[in-house]
């Protein structure tokens, strides 16, 4: 089927190299252009954002004890809900082995799977559909042109839009501007039991991730992670389970491999930053994504 | 293999061919394999032929023109790359300090690669003295291919497979020569090469994302690349500057490896 490529959709491509000069601009978290106020979605930018809850964003103040946290290579104890609640479910840590670990987890009343596939798959069309998530960090997104096609190709459910597409993300995880290139992969590829999965979780959305300054130059270390956010049915709506692995990345076998040289950690300040960030980002997400979704989740399109 | 570093050098001023691939092969070889450190696999290929942009250039656009060896080190881990790039223990390993004996440093090109088989249609079916061990070949040809800055890392390795596949549908003789196929993706953990930099003494080094391997029988067989690379070169999908890409026949020499001949 031949796509209409004179959407906004479609406009919103750039070139590859154009992008990375783009994030620059985007790092300052410009003023929206004419274009932009005028897309349907833009007054969310402009919302009083809900601030997190206190005890929750108060328990990423400290790292918790590294014997609470589990490996990527034991992703398939994210299926394992009963454990899962006796164990630590808010946190971050430095592994032994020196990788960063963060735990998070979150109730979202009145969201269900299918607000999650959608706006999984509708945000990264726009810089501005990014924006609105979060508008203190969140500079902006670009998709490839294959990717783009696959994502607005009303032939991928929803579900599946992101399974192989790379977001090109700028946002700021409390250590400044940087560009994060987030590689989503099916939950099969990110090593869960389907069986299992299929029992337990309702949905999922996350992969392998390089982030690296915005302002990039030969001394700037581009750092790996393994991103996992999984969703699970609960009375009235879905608990929201997050993982990271920093200083992971899969490899082209689609293994988890640790990237750090020997005796070199994670710095503490990047994991606890990330950890923020991600209660701050999904506190809005949860109050926001219902809303949104009721206006705009009938199609990638607006 | 998790991961390899690749690095093609050119001969340092002074040396004629013969000298250098007889110090690298027997002099640099040995030292690799007295201080092996994590090292899995090398092999050296060395160079018997190349070519560097495309006819339709009328000077060359690559700063060196010229290459004598692309040395692939196999490593089972990042890890294990690191430390033996930079030994702990040890101010300079031995091959460290050797590479300026034979290589102009400045003008190395490295990339720090995964490897990826592709199918082909036509392996060596068995074993044969005269043709060597199967899946294998007496010569290789190494495709380094230069992305379009405009062009994503992602979308650049699916065009080119798809221009690949259409390629050796268009390129029958290629298509029956060709005994194995490497495709050597570039890793992002090649952003952080400092250590892989500093090791090679490189000076503002193109990057390359992507190296394809074909491997043939013999020399006798290298019109089977070119007519798949003009067949490629045909293609519509545009992800190259074939300007500032190069390929290279090869003889693929063993170092180190401790897999048994197949046979």
């Amino acid at each position: 089927m031949t796509q209409d490529k004179n959407t906004p959709e479609w406009k919103a491509q750039k070139t590859y190299a154009q992008n990375r000069i783009d994030s620059k601009h985007k790092a300052t978290l410009p003023p929206l252009t004419p274009e932009e106020e005028a897309r349907p979605f833009a007054k969310y930018l402009y919302e009083e954002i809900p601030q997190p809850d206190p005890v929750h964003y108060g328990k990423m103040e400290q790292p918790i004890d590294p014997a609470d946290s589990i490996g990527p290579e034991d992703i398939n104890r994210l299926l394992d809900v009963e454990a899962l609640e006796r164990g630590v479910e808010i946190g971050w840590c430095n592994r032994p082995d020196g990788s960063g670990y963060i735990a998070n987890t979150i109730v979202y009343p009145g969201v269900t799977a299918d607000m999650i596939d959608w706006w999984f798959a509708w945000h990264p069309l726009e810089d501005l559909r990014y924006r609105i998530w979060y508008p203190p960090q969140h500079g902006g997104i670009m998709l490839s042109p294959i990717d783009r096609a696959r994502i607005l190709d009303p032939a991928v459910p929803n579900r599946e839009k992101n399974w192989g597409v790379t977001h090109y993300v700028t946002e700021n995880c409390d250590c400044g501007m940087e560009n994060v290139d987030i590689s989503f992969r099916s939950p099969a590829d990110m090593g869960f039991d389907m069986d299992r999965f299929n029992r337990a979780a309702a949905t999922f959305a996350g992969g392998g991730g390089w982030a690296v300054t915005v302002h990039k130059d030969d001394d700037s270390i581009t750092a790996p992670a393994i991103m996992c956010h999984t969703f699970y049915e609960v009375p009235g709506g879905l608990r929201h389970r997050t993982r990271f692995w920093m200083g992971l990345r899969f490899t082209e076998q689609g293994k988890p491999e640790l990237c750090l040289p020997r005796g070199v950690q994670v710095p503490s300040v990047a994991v606890q930053g990330l950890a923020r960030h991600n209660v701050k980002e999904f506190t809005r997400f949860r109050e926001f994504l219902p809303r949104i979704y009721k206006e705009l989740g009938h199609s990638m399109y607006c | 293999m998790p991961i390899k570093l690749m690095a093609a050098s050119r001969r340092r001023p002074g040396l004629t061919r013969a000298e250098y691939f007889r110090y690298i092969e027997h002099y640099h070889g040995t030292v690799a394999r007295l201080e092996r450190f994590k090292i899995e696999r090398y092999i050296q290929n060395h160079v018997i032929d190349g070519a560097f942009g495309v006819l339709t250039d009328t000077s060359h656009k690559n700063k060196a023109t010229d290459r004598e060896a692309v040395v692939e080190l196999h490593f089972d881990s990042f890890r294990d790359l690191l430390d033996t790039l930079e030994p702990q223990g040890v101010e300079q390993s031995r091959a460290n300090m050797d590479g300026k004996y034979f290589a102009d440093e400045p003008t190395n090109i490295i990339v720090m690669a995964e490897e990826a088989e592709l199918p082909v249609a036509n392996p060596t079916p068995k074993f044969n003295p005269g043709l060597g061990e199967p899946n294998q070949g007496a010569v290789k040809v190494m495709h380094y291919i230069m992305r379009r800055p405009d062009v994503f890392p992602n979308d650049y390795y699916r065009l080119w497979r798809l221009a690949h596949d259409e390629a050796l549908a268009k390129a029958p003789y290629a298509n029956e020569m060709f005994r194995r196929i490497v495709v050597s993706k570039r890793s992002r953990v090649n952003d952080n090469d400092a250590a892989a930099r500093a090791h090679f003494r490189m000076v503002d080094p193109p990057v390359y994302d992507m190296v394809v391997s074909f491997w043939l029988d013999s020399m006798e067989q290298a019109g089977a690349f070119r007519q798949y690379f003009e067949a490629l070169r045909e293609s519509p999908l545009e992800f190259a500057d074939w300007s500032e890409s190069f390929f290279l026949y090869v003889r693929p020499v063993r170092i180190i490896d401790d897999a048994p001949p197949k046979d």
